[in-house]
């Protein structure tokens, strides 16, 4: 749709064909213009993408997007009085304060929100949701909230504020290392990488993401989700976990392993698609299995299939038997409530919290939240 | 319609407002396969459409946050884009995300100014002048853009993305959801009125230069 010319103005306006289109006899004036500006031009900066892409809404939800606008409009307006009612009928008197932006400490050199450098005797630094802060090669930073925990950022990374909601607080690390030490409850706390989501399940750990998006996770206290369209592994304190794009999480280990399970690990975990490559680490891998090494196979359960899970199964059976109710062909068939009896045989953490986090709950601090946060500080202290 | 409602009158002669294109556009099948969790469909989405948000931003907020929010506007656009039901809407309502977002800046900022020591015009000389550039043409073109800003909404989101981002009319109107005319008749006349307010700063009554 044009604009038919109807005025002297408009007339003289077509003939700036220049400015229109860049087409016809460049107008002097404004090709300097645009010269000069040129600089302001926006960088060809990639996107850095959460490793989960959010779809459609299902459920009631959806439905109700679905629905034609005027229906829509008045189950909104229902849900709308009902929510209101609630909330002034459930609201706490005292409703926490969950703050929009958290405290950030620059712990040495430059480090920056957005363009803004952080001084280093700066105490009121604050970081908003949608704010990114970056550090550099010589500069490091903490991030902070007296409900959360404290997150350290080091040299060459960029960390994203995206939600401080009082029952979910969410960052998002483009690339470099985070050493995080959370105190709130399990579930609380997520970071999203460009190849996994990592949910704090009531721990200490660092978290490195690599220019090309892959990441690593090492938990040195409490434990770790990591997570990945509907693939899962927990890192349990002592153990690490590496991520690649598009794949996700892949098999978690002891960081005390034999070298050799290790590279096993790695081989199986970097060759999804090349059977030959992945049958030979798998039996590298058990055949040098320890008992600690059940964290591994417990999760290459659900990474293998047919004849391979059941290498896995007698494998895991003899280092850690099964506990009343795990039965062979449940297991073979992934059966989750199986799978979950096992895991919580291991001792290496309560399945259930993880559950609790898939269905966006909304868990309690566990009984001996208090321990685990003095436990957390004093890992932050500084080195004498 | 936060696109539209932000299009005010300006001082002389009223913005060329008109409603956004009512029929398919170029993108909707990317936009469908966004909406189902395509990355690489949101990824071309945001090459095609990064431009666009860059000089909406850059009307509103210093250059040196821009390319922040830029990724930021993408991210908000995200998560909400499955509940766009009419995907021939996407670069209105993107554009609309990203006006807010400018927007929301400085509600935003507003608590951090107390630890920042620099000022607005000190940010804006965060910008690098090309190697070709002396300073003395990165001083002016602070001053052309802030002489961009002082204009009508209407009138310096487009020359922006005319000057700034090289886009031609033809492109802003695809990118912004805008029609052709509307796109055509606030570039024309945010053009005269800023050669008035570059000639008036290139001459003023009491002597001396821009």
């Amino acid at each position: 749709m044009t604009t038919k010319p109807t005025d002297p103005e408009q007339e003289k306006m077509m003939n700036e064909n220049y400015l229109w289109d860049a087409s016809g006899t460049p107008d002097p004036e404004i090709q300097r213009l645009e010269s000069l500006l040129a600089d302001f031009r926006g960088a060809e900066r990639e996107l850095v993408l959460p490793a989960e892409m959010p779809t459609a809404p299902r459920g009631f939800r959806g439905l109700l997007l679905r629905m034609p606008s005027l229906p829509r409009l008045a189950a909104a307006a229902i849900l709308l009085a009902l929510g209101v009612t609630l909330f002034f009928s459930l609201r706490p008197k005292h409703a926490p304060d969950a703050g929009p932006a958290w405290d950030v400490t620059n712990l040495q050199g430059a480090p920056q929100i957005g363009a803004k450098v952080i001084a280093t005797d700066q105490t009121a630094a604050k970081l908003h949701v949608g704010q990114t802060i970056t550090t550099n090669s010589d500069s490091r930073a903490s991030l902070s909230q007296a409900d959360l925990g404290e997150i350290r950022i080091e040299p060459n990374s960029r960390v994203r504020l995206l939600q401080t909601d009082p029952n979910r607080k969410r960052i998002q690390l483009d690339v470099g290392t985070i050493h995080a030490a959370i105190w709130a409850p399990p579930g609380t706390f997520v970071v999203d990488t460009p190849s996994a989501v990592a949910v704090d399940l009531g721990c200490a750990y660092t978290l490195q993401v690599a220019p090309d998006g892959s990441s690593t996770i090492r938990t040195t206290l409490g434990w770790v989700g990591f997570h990945l369209n509907g693939r899962d592994s927990f890192i349990p304190a002592g153990a690490m976990c590496a991520t690649r794009p598009e794949l996700g999480p892949g098999i978690p280990y002891f960081e005390d392993a034999t070298p050799a399970f290790r590279e096993a690990i790695a081989r199986f975990d970097s060759s999804p698609r090349d059977s030959l490559a992945r049958n030979a680490a798998l039996t590298a891998i058990l055949s040098e299995a320890r008992t600690d090494d059940a964290l591994s196979l417990w999760h290459l359960l659900s990474r293998t299939t047919g004849p391979e899970r059941a290498q896995v199964y007698a494998r895991f059976a003899a280092i850690v038997p099964p506990p009343a109710g795990v039965t062979r062909s449940g297991v073979l068939n992934l059966d989750q409530s199986m799978l979950d009896l096992w895991w919580n045989s291991l001792g290496l953490g309560e399945i259930s919290v993880w559950r609790f986090w898939e269905q966006s709950a909304s868990p309690q601090p566990s009984p001996n939240s208090q321990q685990l946060i003095q436990k957390k500080q004093s890992l932050l202290k500084p080195a004498p | 319609m936060a696109a539209l409602s932000e299009l005010r009158s300006p001082r002389s002669g009223s913005p060329a407002v008109s409603l956004p294109h009512e029929t398919g556009g170029p993108d909707d099948a990317l936009v469908r396969a966004a909406q189902r969790g395509d990355r690489a469909a949101f990824g071309l989405l945001y090459a095609r459409y990064s431009r666009m948000v860059h000089g909406i931003l850059l009307a509103r907020v210093p250059f040196s946050d821009v390319d922040d929010l830029v990724q930021d506007v993408f991210l908000q656009a995200l998560p909400r884009l499955s509940m766009l039901r009419e995907v021939s809407r996407f670069p209105g309502w993107l554009a609309s995300i990203a006006r807010n977002r400018g927007t929301d800046f400085h509600r935003r900022a507003k608590p951090n100014e107390e630890f920042d020591e620099e000022s607005a015009s000190a940010r804006s000389e965060l910008v690098p002048p090309a190697a070709n550039h002396s300073s003395h043409s990165s001083a002016e073109a602070n001053a052309v853009l802030d002489a961009i800003r002082t204009l009508p909404d209407a009138y310096r989101e487009p020359l922006i993305l005319r000057l700034v981002e090289g886009m031609t009319g033809p492109e802003i109107a695809a990118r912004t959801g805008l029609t052709h005319g509307s796109v055509r008749v606030n570039l024309h006349r945010g053009m005269l009125r800023l050669r008035e307010i570059l000639d008036r700063k290139a001459s003023p009554p009491a002597g001396g230069a821009l």
